[in-house]
């Protein structure tokens, strides 16, 4: 894969940053497929940090070079088109896919090799895309399967997700599977959130909704985050997720495009064109 | 496309026709039209409906001594004794509770490790021979060679009345060949995972299946090979059938009440792991998603591995109270029964442990009941009836889904 695939001319996008190298990822030298701004790209302490990160699906390669980070107490977002490798990235981050090299460093410890029972004990927890309830289980049983490496379920993690989604207390016996679309998200939510983690995985939680629930559920990720624990989210919704987040990723073909502040990637022609809409 | 035809017909206009030829798409065994799918589902369900009925007014009829008409030598009604039916629904429990207790884990090894086991019905045979094994070697302790009662009467030595296996005569005896059978089934299933199944985890359900049947082969001429091929009696009768059952008057077969009691806390405690514990919990989360259970932290090689134990421990203690039952056994026995617990398992919904307890009750019932009215050549095909009747009308079993719950 070329780095030109990505990009077409570099140095022209993100043309209101102040162009760096410092995290740019290539051997050559010759190109850079990151534009980064030293400010905004680099949180003062990341408590997860990619680097050079190449990993597939058994021989099929997806990620190349992908670097990225997120500090403590952060909102991070990748945004891309689809096939980018949005959801790779997030699956390698949990050991779920084809390592072929790089680190994936989270709380200053290579974590890539780890089987997920350990990621989640160091404080990392994932809500993926589709099928992230257990059906056939009950909305409180979906909860306590969160905490199932503890021995026993925390009375006050249990309480703590029943109080910030009080629609789940009030079905807690009724199957996962028999629920909606949003209330589902909520179980995936909770389910994810019993273990307080330190981060969050958040793959595509619009997906699926209706548009008026998509605002609502942004406005519980704000306050998830607000409460201390660092999101990484991947989202098709890419100006909402852009307009809330801390920090955004653009990825294009298994590739850093860009990184900068939300608010900044809105703003640049650039990104606006080619992976926005206009 | 005679359907398409007629529907055009009934069409105001050609939005219609779009929305008609979008949402039907002509599957086989699949129409939008009301009416054929109405004709083809009463066709099969009313026959069966005419033949239920007839069996059941030949049935009341039989049982008051009524005879109503004569055709071809066959007389609706007659003479059925009350006896004789409920002989035969209590032999139908009875099956009915062995094929339910085997068939828990032949639906868990399908909804957690997703293939259909066919080594199954030998881990039942392993739990039947090496349970009886040691339970004959306690119950005749000295009265004949221990190799010979070890191997289940393998060669010449003392009869089984001799050796006194029974409830009555040696409850203990009987109390640890249970045991023994749960233990030693256990073991032989964490084996073949160990170095079949786990190689292959990753593998497709028909590989699995393909290598289970390997397993199951080499299972059955191991225990041909130890035990010897000949069928052999195990139970002592003596006093077993008592005449005055707790002073009620009734007769019972103590060896049935025993594998009454003993599978039916076996079900209940299946229910309460799966329901009330943490393990349970997590063996129906899995069974519900794997790729979720892995993501929310549960082990998943563990889960598997008490999959076995629970299933294989369940289809040993089967295979030993089936034998206590008939007092007989060979080598076969588990292979043969391994098709009806498969039908208890579809029917009651392949993947729900209270299908496969409930598919296993209605299997062997018709089983039974069905020798009123037909030679014991045949019953077996009325239980493969009423499966595919059930399928094809509710394809999803009684209790539908894959899960556990």
């Amino acid at each position: 894969m070329s780095e030109q695939d990505t990009t077409e001319s570099p140095t022209e996008a993100a043309s209101t940053i102040e162009d760096t190298n410092e995290t740019a990822t290539t051997d050559t030298g010759e190109d850079v497929s990151a534009k980064t701004d030293p400010i905004a790209a680099a949180p003062e302490e990341s408590i997860l940090e990619v680097r050079d990160l190449d990993a597939g699906y058994g021989d099929l390669q997806i990620l190349e070079d992908v670097d990225l980070n997120v500090g403590g107490g952060e909102y991070v977002t990748i945004v891309g088109p689809n096939g980018a490798g949005k959801s790779t990235v997030m699956k390698s981050v949990f050991g779920l896919t084809t390592y072929m090299g790089g680190t994936v460093i989270f709380d200053g410890e290579d974590i890539h090799g780890l089987r997920p029972e350990d990621i989640i004990y160091k404080g990392i927890s994932y809500v993926p895309q589709n099928d992230n309830v257990f059906p056939n289980l009950s909305v409180q049983e979906n909860l306590e399967m969160g905490a199932y490496i503890l021995d026993e379920v925390p009375p006050e993690r249990l309480q703590d997700v029943y109080d910030r989604f009080p629609i789940l207390e009030d079905r807690k016996s009724q199957n996962a599977g028999s629920m909606s679309g949003g209330q589902r998200q909520m179980v995936a939510m909770g389910r994810a959130l019993m273990l307080d983690p330190d981060l969050l995985l958040l793959d595509e939680p619009s997906a699926g909704l209706a548009p008026d629930l998509v605002d609502e559920m942004f406005d519980r990720i704000d306050r998830i985050n607000d409460d201390g624990t660092a999101i990484l989210m991947v989202e098709q919704n890419a100006k909402e997720a852009l307009r809330r987040c801390d920090r955004g990723y653009v990825l294009a073909q298994g590739q850093n495009g860009y990184v900068d502040t939300g608010d900044r990637l809105l703003a640049d022609e650039e990104v606006r064109q080619q992976f926005l809409g206009g | 496309m005679i359907y398409s035809l007629n529907n055009v017909n009934y069409l105001q206009d050609e939005h219609d026709l779009a929305n008609s030829m979008a949402s039907s798409q002509w599957l086989p065994g699949e129409s939008e039209n009301p009416v054929i799918n109405a004709i083809r589902g009463r066709v099969l369900l009313l026959l069966a409906l005419g033949v239920f009925v007839t069996l059941i007014i030949d049935l009341i009829a039989g049982l008051a001594g009524v005879e109503l008409l004569e055709v071809g030598g066959r007389t609706l009604g007659g003479d059925i004794a009350l006896d004789t039916l409920i002989d035969r629904l209590r032999t139908g429990l009875i099956v009915g509770l062995i094929f339910g207790l085997a068939g828990i884990g032949l639906s868990m090894t399908y909804s957690i490790l997703n293939f259909a086991n066919f080594s199954h019905g030998d881990l039942f045979t392993t739990g039947a021979f090496t349970g009886w094994g040691v339970a004959l070697l306690i119950a005749g302790w000295g009265a004949g060679d221990a190799g010979y009662l070890l191997l289940a009467r393998s060669g010449t030595g003392p009869n089984p009345n001799e050796i006194g296996a029974s409830i009555v005569a040696s409850p203990l005896a009987i109390l640890i060949g249970v045991v023994v059978s749960a233990v030693v089934t256990v073991a032989v299933a964490l084996l073949a995972d160990r170095f079949v199944y786990r190689p292959m985890r990753d593998r497709e359900g028909i590989s699995l299946l393909i290598a289970s049947i390997g397993v199951a082969l080499a299972l059955r001429s191991f225990i041909q090979f130890v035990y010897g091929p000949q069928t052999r009696g195990v139970t002592a009768i003596e006093g077993v059938q008592e005449k005055n059952f707790l002073g009620t008057g009734m007769s019972v077969d103590l060896h049935q009440l025993t594998l009454l009691v003993v599978s039916l806390a076996l079900m209940i405690g299946m229910h309460l792991l799966l329901q009330r514990t943490k393990l349970g919990k997590a063996m129906r989360a899995m069974a519900d998603n794997k790729d979720l259970a892995l993501v929310t932290g549960i082990p998943t090689e563990r889960i598997v591995r008490a999959t076995w134990i629970l299933g294989a421990g369940l289809a040993g203690v089967a295979g030993f109270l089936y034998v206590l039952e008939r007092g007989t056994m060979n080598f076969n026995v588990g292979w043969f029964l391994l098709l009806f617990i498969f039908a208890g398992v579809i029917l009651g919904g392949i993947g729900s442990i209270y299908g496969a307890i409930a598919g296993g009750l209605v299997i062997g019932m018709v089983q039974e009941v069905s020798l009123i009215w037909i030679s014991s050549d045949f019953n077996a095909a009325a239980a493969f009836a009423i499966m595919i009747l059930v399928l094809l009308y509710r394809p999803e079993g009684i209790f539908g889904g894959v899960t556990t719950a």
